[in-house]
C-alpha cells in the first residue's frame, strides 16, 4: 500500500526542505518515493537543482527518486476548460464571458490545484508500476477540503440543495461533478492513519505554534487524525557563540517547552542551519542531522560572495512614503502570517505619532497581537494609547463584526416577516468564511473614512482576493447592465455600498493617498510569496510602494562563521528583492529579544526610518 | 474525466418530472447573501420555493456552472438563452413549459401555472 505525507506549515519556515529531506531518506532506503508539490513558492528545482517542471522527473544522482512540480496557473487553466468546455459550445459568448469571470477566484485555484494532487492518490492502473511513498510538499488546508465535500452534498439532491444548505460559494467544485467519486476516495485515504500522515513544519515562535494549533483543529473537524511535528530553525550550539543568537537561542527555550505543554504529537527537532539547502549531497548531510543526530557543524554551507552594492535604501526615500502629504496618508502592510506585518505597523504608527501626525493603528487580524506588541491594551473601540501622544488604536475582531452583521440582517428579515424556517436557513449561510471577510472590510471602511487623521496604519491589508469581491457586483451592473434580479430595493442598496467601497478602492489605488508595504524576511521563499500577493493585488490596480525585510541580520554582527554564512545569504536575498520589486526596502534588524513596547519601538522606528523633526 | 458525461447519469431525477424548474442566470451563490449587499429578491425566491416544497411540489433550481446539462437538454430554453442571452435569465418552467422569461416568479403566479398544467 503506498504511503502518503502531507507537509503542512507557512511559508518560510523550511517545509520544502524537510520534505525533500525525507523523500531523498526514502528513496536511499530503497522505497520507490515521488515528491509532489503545488505550491507555487515552494520550488524544488532549486533544492534538487536540476529541472523538473510539470512533469514525473527522475532526480539525478537518487536511484528511487521523483519529482513533479504542479504549475498552479497551468492547473488552474486546465480545470477551467475542463468545466468550461460544455459551455462555451453551447451558450452565448455574453454569457460564458460572465461565467469564466466567475471561476477566477482563488476557490478555483485552490480546487484545481488539489484536483492535481488527487490523481496521485489513486492506485495505479493496471500494469503501472505505483510508488511506495507519495509525499506532498504543500497540506491541503481545512478551506480546499471543505469546497471539495461540498459537491458531493450537492449532488445529493438538488431539491435539498435549494432548501439552502450547502450553497454557500461552491461554484468551482461544483463544476466538475464527475470529480466526486475521486474527491471521495481522495478525502478517504486521507483519514486513514494507517496510510497517510500530516507532518507540520514550525519553528519555536509563538505565531508558528498558533498557526500550528489552528491548522491542527481544523483538520481534525474534518476527520484527519495521524499528525506529526517538526520543529525546525532551532538555534544549534555552534550559532549560540554570537550573543544576539544566543539570546535568541534563550527565547526559543521557552518555546519549545510551550510546544511540549500544548502540542501533544509525535514531534521531532531539526537546527538552524549555516545556510540554504540545495542539492543531493546537502540533503544527506541534513538527513544525517536529522535522523542519525550528526552534529549540525557537519553541514557544509554554499559559498556566497559577500554583495558590493550597498543595500540600504536612503531613508528620505522610504520617509517620503509614509508621511501624510498634503492629505492623510493610508499605510497597508501585507505579508503572510508571521514574517513581521504587526511588528512593522506598530514601529511605524509609534515613528508617525513622534512625528507629530495623528495616527490611529488599526488591525482585522484575528490572531492580532497588537496589544502585546505596544504593551498597552487595544480594544474594539477607538482609543488613545497610553504613553504615545497622537496615538490611537483599534481592533476588529472579524468574528465579532461578522456577528453584528449578521444580527442586522436576520433582524431587516425578520421585520420583513420572512418566516422563522427561512431566517434559519439564511443564518446558516451567513455561517460562511466571506461574511466575516465582507464584515472586517466593512468595519475597516467606516474607520478608514474618518477624516480627523492624518494618518491610518492598517496591520493586514486586505487581499486581491476581497477586493475583487467587492469590486464584482459593480463590475456585473457596469459590464452588462444586467438589474434583472435586483429588485428596487436592494439596487439601492447596491448604489450606497458601490459607492462607499468605490471610494476607499479609489484611495487604496492611489499612491499619493496610500503607500502597501510588504512585509518580508530575506529568504527565497518569502520573497515568491510576497511577490505573488503582490501580482494579484496588481489584479484590481493596487500596486506595492515599499518592502520591509524583517530579521536582517546586522552586519556587525557577523563574526562566527555560523553568523557570517547566515548574513552573506540574508544580502544575496536583499538584492533580490531590490532587484524583484525596484522599490524603496525598509530594513529591520534582527534583535536579541522580541520587540515589546513604546520605548522599545520608538527606538526602532528611528532606527529604521531616521527623523527629519524634533520629536513629540 | 474530460468525456462529457452522459445526461442519464447526471440527471436521473429527469424522468420523473420537476413541477417548477428555475434557470438561474450565472451568480456567485444563489441564496443573495454572499457579497457586500443582500439580494431580498433572491431570499424572497428561496422562501417561496420552501413554501412549494412543503407542499410536496417538486422543485430545481439549475445553475449553468454546475448543471449545464440541465439547460442543454432543455430545446426551448436554450432557444430563448440564444436569442436573449443574458436579459433571458431566469427562466421559470412549470411542467415543462417555460412560463416566465428574464425574471422570478411571485408566487401568485407560480399558483397560476401550476393550475393551468395540472399532472
Amino acid at each position: 500500500m503506498t504511503q502518503y505525507i502531507f507537509f503542512s506549515g507557512k511559508g518560510g519556515v523550511g517545509k520544502t526542505s524537510m520534505a525533500c529531506t525525507q523523500a531523498v531518506r526514502y528513496a536511499d532506503e530503497g522505497k520507490r518515493t515521488l515528491i509532489v508539490t503545488t505550491d507555487p513558492a515552494s520550488n524544488l528545482s532549486d533544492t534538487f537543482e536540476q529541472g523538473i517542471g510539470h512533469q514525473i522527473t527522475q532526480i539525478s544522482g537518487v536511484p528511487n527518486l521523483w519529482a513533479m512540480e504542479i504549475d498552479p496557473d497551468q492547473a488552474t487553466k486546465e480545470y477551467i476548460d475542463r468545466a468550461m468546455a460544455p459551455i462555451r459550445l453551447a451558450f452565448p459568448a455574453q454569457i460564458v464571458q460572465v461565467m469564466e469571470e466567475q471561476m477566477n477566484g482563488p476557490c478555483t485555484a485552490e480546487v484545481a490545484a488539489f484536483d492535481r494532487f488527487t490523481d496521485f492518490l489513486e492506485e495505479p492502473a493496471g500494469n503501472e508500476v505505483g510508488f511506495d511513498v507519495v509525499i506532498f510538499d504543500t497540506a491541503p488546508t481545512g478551506h480546499t477540503i471543505r469546497l471539495l465535500e461540498l459537491p458531493a452534498e450537492w449532488s445529493q439532491s438538488i431539491n435539498a440543495a435549494s432548501s439552502g444548505s450547502g450553497q454557500t460559494c461552491i461554484g468551482p467544485a461544483a463544476a466538475i461533478q464527475d470529480a466526486k467519486h475521486k474527491y471521495e476516495h481522495a478525502l478517504a485515504a486521507m483519514r486513514e492513519s494507517g496510510q497517510t500522515s500530516f507532518i507540520f513544519v514550525l519553528h519555536p515562535e509563538a505565531i508558528s505554534i498558533k498557526e500550528t494549533r489552528r491548522a491542527i483543529a481544523e483538520l481534525s473537524k474534518l476527520g484527519i487524525k495521524n499528525y506529526r511535528l517538526i520543529i525546525n530553525g532551532i538555534i544549534p550550539p555552534e550559532g549560540a557563540e554570537n550573543s544576539l543568537f544566543a539570546a535568541r537561542a534563550k527565547m526559543q527555550a521557552i518555546y519549545l517547552t510551550q510546544i511540549e505543554a500544548e502540542l501533544p504529537y509525535l514531534k521531532q527537532r531539526m537546527f538552524l542551519l549555516a545556510g540554504e539547502i540545495k542539492g543531493i549531497k546537502r540533503l544527506r548531510q541534513v538527513g544525517k542531522i536529522f535522523f542519525d543526530k550528526t552534529s549540525s557543524k557537519t553541514f557544509v554551507a554554499e559559498h556566497v560572495p559577500p554583495q558590493l552594492a550597498t543595500l540600504a535604501t536612503p531613508l528620505e526615500d522610504v520617509r517620503a512614503l509614509l508621511q501624510p502629504n498634503g492629505h492623510r496618508r493610508t499605510l497597508f502592510f501585507a505579508g503572510k502570517g508571521g514574517v513581521g506585518k504587526t511588528v512593522a505597523s506598530c514601529i511605524t504608527a509609534v515613528w508617525l505619532a513622534r512625528q507629530g501626525h495623528k495616527t490611529l493603528l488599526l488591525t482585522t487580524d484575528p490572531a492580532a497581537h497588537l496589544g502585546d506588541v505596544l504593551d498597552s491594551p487595544v480594544g474594539d473601540v477607538i482609543a488613545p494609547v497610553e504613553g504615545q501622544v497622537n496615538l490611537w488604536a483599534v481592533k476588529i475582531d472579524p468574528k465579532a463584526a461578522a456577528e453584528t452583521y449578521r444580527e442586522r440582517i436576520l433582524e431587516d428579515a425578520r421585520k420583513r416577516g420572512r418566516p422563522e424556517k427561512a431566517i434559519a436557513v439564511m443564518e446558516e449561510e451567513l455561517n460562511s468564511p466571506c461574511t466575516e471577510e465582507m464584515a472586517a472590510f466593512d468595519k475597516f471602511i467606516e474607520y478608514a473614512s474618518q477624516d480627523e487623521w492624518d494618518s491610518v496604519v492598517f496591520d493586514t491589508a486586505p487581499t486581491g482576493h476581497t477586493l475583487r469581491l467587492l469590486e464584482l457586483p459593480v463590475d456585473w451592473s457596469k459590464q452588462l447592465d444586467v438589474k434583472i434580479f435586483a429588485s428596487v430595493d436592494s439596487s439601492a442598496a447596491d448604489d450606497v455600498a458601490k459607492q462607499r467601497f468605490g471610494k476607499v478602492i479609489e484611495m487604496m489605488r492611489d499612491p499619493e493617498q496610500s503607500t502597501f508595504s510588504f512585509v518580508m524576511y530575506p529568504e527565497a521563499t518569502p520573497i515568491l510569496e510576497a511577490w505573488r500577493a503582490a501580482r494579484e493585488l496588481g489584479t484590481v490596480g493596487i500596486h506595492p510602494g515599499l518592502v520591509v525585510a524583517n530579521m536582517v541580520i546586522p552586519a556587525g554582527e557577523a563574526g562566527s562563521s555560523f553568523v557570517n554564512n547566515r548574513r552573506l545569504m540574508q544580502e544575496k536575498y536583499l538584492v533580490e528583492i531590490g532587484e524583484r520589486f525596484g522599490l524603496p526596502v525598509a530594513q529591520v534588524p534582527l534583535l536579541p529579544m522580541e520587540i515589546k513596547g513604546l520605548p522599545m519601538l520608538a527606538e526602532l522606528g528611528e532606527r529604521i526610518y531616521g527623523t527629519e523633526k524634533v520629536l513629540a | 474525466m474530460t468525456q462529457p458525461i452522459p445526461i442519464s447519469v447526471l440527471f436521473p431525477s429527469q424522468a420523473k418530472a420537476v413541477d417548477v424548474e428555475i434557470f438561474d442566470p450565472p451568480m456567485c451563490c444563489p441564496t443573495g447573501m454572499c457579497g457586500p449587499t443582500i439580494d431580498q429578491t433572491l431570499l424572497d425566491l428561496n422562501e417561496m420555493l420552501m413554501i412549494l416544497q412543503s407542499r410536496d411540489i417538486s422543485v430545481a433550481r439549475y445553475q449553468m456552472a454546475s448543471h449545464p446539462n440541465a439547460f442543454l437538454s432543455n430545446g426551448e430554453v436554450m432557444k430563448i438563452v440564444r436569442e436573449q442571452q443574458m436579459a433571458a435569465l431566469p427562466i421559470v418552467v412549470v411542467r415543462g413549459k417555460v412560463v416566465k422569461v428574464g425574471s422570478y416568479p411571485t408566487q401568485a403566479e407560480i399558483e397560476k401555472h401550476l393550475q393551468e398544467a395540472k399532472p
